[in-house]
C-alpha cells in the first residue's frame, strides 16, 4: 500500500491522500499526506477503524480535488451513500482498500467503487445484532430504563455527530435556537430530544459503520439506535443503504401501498 | 380534596381535511370532551416529529396526529410521505422504550365531523385511564434526585 500511495502521489493522480499513520505503537490514526516521501509512514490492518470519508466534507480537503482515500469496506459504503445523495461528485477520488483475501486493491472510478461494495456488502455486525435481539426482546417499560440509564450519561459532546459521515448539514437542528429544538443543557429529556432527532435524520441513510458508538466517551451505544432504524426501513420499504449510486432515500419517497396498521 | 385527573390532548391536524372536519363538528353541534388542543398545520407532510416531542416535554398527556384520507391529499403527496415518517418514528419510540399508545394516528376527512368527535373523545377516555405523562419528567427529576442523594452521601 505503501509502494502504490507513493506512485500514486508521484504520477499526480493524487494531491493528497487520507490514510492511517502508527501513532507511538499504540493505534492506528487519521494523516493526511500530500508528498510520495511522506507515504512510508502508513499503515493499514484490523486496528483501523476509523471511517475516513467524514474528512471529505472540510474544505481543505475539497480543495485538493483528487483525493486519495486509504478504505474499509465501511468508509467505501459510506462514500457509495453520499454519491448517491449528490455529495462529493466534485472530487476524483482513488480508493485504497484491501480485499478479504489481503490483496491490495484500487478503485478510481464510482462504477469500480459500486461494482467492489455491491460484491463485499458488510452485514450488520454480529455484537449490534445480539444487542439488538436482547433488546427488542425486553418489555417496553425495560427498555425504557435501558435508555434513560445509557442517555442520562450523555454530555452532548457531539462527537457522535461529527464522527458521522452523513451528517454533514452545515446548520444542524442542534444548533437551531428559534426555537430552541434540542435542549443545550446535558439534562437526560434533551439528550432523548437529541438522540431521538439524530436517529430520524440517519433514518435511511446510515450505513452502520458503528463509528458514533466507538467514538462515544461515555460509551453510550448510540449506534444501536440508527441500527435498528436500517433495520426497520430495510423490512418496511425495502432498499439497502449505501448499495448503489442511484438509491433512493426511504424517507423522502413513498409507495401508495406502504403498510401499517395504527392509523384510525 | 385534589381534582380528578384531565388528560392535557394536542391535536396536530392538517387544515384541509380533519380542521374541517373539526369545524364541521362544531358547526354540527355534536359535543365531544373539550381536553383537546388543536393545532391547524398545512398539511400532514409538515408535522415535524419533534414537534411531538416538544409537545411531550411541555406537559402534552396524549396527542392526535390526524389528516386527509390517502390519495386525498391537498399537496397530492403529503400525508403519503407523513405516513412513512410516522411508521418509522412510532418503531423509533417503541425501541425507546417509549409510550407510543399516548398518540393516535388517524385519518379523518372533511366530511368526517362525527368521526373527529369520536376520535377526541376515545383519545380521552384511554389517555385519561393511562393517567399523567410523568415519565418524560422524571427523566430528568431521578438524576436530580440521585445527584442530591449522592451529595448528601458525600
Amino acid at each position: 500500500m505503501q509502494d502504490k500511495a507513493a506512485e500514486l502521489l508521484k504520477n499526480g493522480t493524487v494531491n493528497l491522500l487520507i490514510g492511517f499513520s502508527e501513532d507511538l505503537g499504540k493505534r492506528p490514526v487519521p494523516c493526511f499526506i500530500e508528498t510520495a516521501e511522506e507515504a512510508n509512514i502508513l499503515v493499514f490492518n484490523q486496528e483501523c477503524k476509523n471511517n475516513l470519508s467524514v474528512y471529505l466534507h472540510k474544505k481543505e480537503v475539497k480543495d485538493a480535488v483528487k483525493i486519495g482515500l486509504v478504505s474499509n469496506i465501511a468508509t467505501l459504503r459510506s462514500v457509495m451513500q453520499l454519491l448517491s445523495e449528490n455529495q462529493l461528485w466534485s472530487l476524483t477520488i482513488t480508493y485504497l482498500t484491501v480485499n478479504t483475501a489481503g490483496e491490495l486493491v484500487v478503485l478510481s472510478s464510482a462504477e469500480e467503487l459500486e461494482a467492489y461494495v455491491q460484491a463485499n456488502f458488510p452485514t450488520c455486525r454480529a455484537e449490534d445484532k445480539e444487542m439488538l435481539d436482547k433488546l427488542n426482546a425486553m418489555t417496553r417499560a425495560e427498555r425504557w430504563a435501558y435508555w434513560k440509564d445509557q442517555l442520562s450519561e450523555c454530555v452532548k459532546c457531539y462527537a457522535c455527530r461529527a464522527v458521522c459521515p452523513m451528517c454533514y448539514c452545515t446548520v444542524c437542528t442542534t444548533e437551531c435556537n428559534q426555537p430552541q429544538w434540542i435542549k443545550t443543557s446535558a439534562e437526560t429529556s434533551g439528550n432523548f430530544e437529541y438522540h431521538t432527532m439524530r436517529a430520524m435524520h440517519l433514518g435511511g441513510r446510515c450505513i452502520n459503520c458503528g463509528e458514533c458508538g466507538r467514538i462515544c466517551p461515555a460509551g453510550i451505544p448510540v449506534h444501536l439506535l440508527t441500527a435498528q432504524m436500517n433495520l426497520e426501513i430495510e423490512q418496511e420499504f425495502g432498499g439497502k443503504t449505501g448499495w448503489s449510486l442511484k438509491s433512493e432515500y426511504a424517507m423522502n419517497s413513498f409507495k401508495p401501498g406502504d403498510k401499517e396498521n395504527f392509523i384510525k | 380534596m385534589a381534582e380528578p385527573f384531565e388528560p392535557k390532548i394536542v391535536a396536530f391536524v392538517c387544515n384541509w381535511c380533519t380542521y374541517a372536519g373539526a369545524d364541521l363538528a362544531g358547526t354540527s353541534r355534536t359535543k365531544y370532551e373539550t381536553n383537546v388542543r388543536i393545532i391547524r398545520f398545512p398539511c400532514t407532510g409538515r408535522i415535524d416529529f419533534m414537534l411531538l416531542i416538544k409537545a411531550f416535554q411541555n406537559g402534552a398527556d396524549g396527542i392526535i396526529v390526524s389528516g386527509c384520507h390517502p390519495n386525498d391529499c391537498h399537496y397530492t403527496s403529503g400525508n403519503f410521505h407523513a405516513r412513512r415518517r410516522w411508521i418509522v418514528f412510532k418503531s423509533m419510540l417503541d425501541f425507546m422504550g417509549f409510550p407510543t399508545e399516548r398518540i393516535t394516528f388517524s385519518w379523518v376527512s372533511a366530511a368526517e365531523g362525527k368521526k373527529w368527535a369520536e376520535l377526541v373523545n376515545e383519545t380521552t377516555d384511554s389517555v385519561r385511564a393511562l393517567g399523567p405523562f410523568t415519565e418524560y419528567k422524571n427523566l430528568d427529576f431521578t438524576t436530580f434526585n440521585q445527584m442530591d442523594h449522592e451529595a448528601i452521601a458525600r
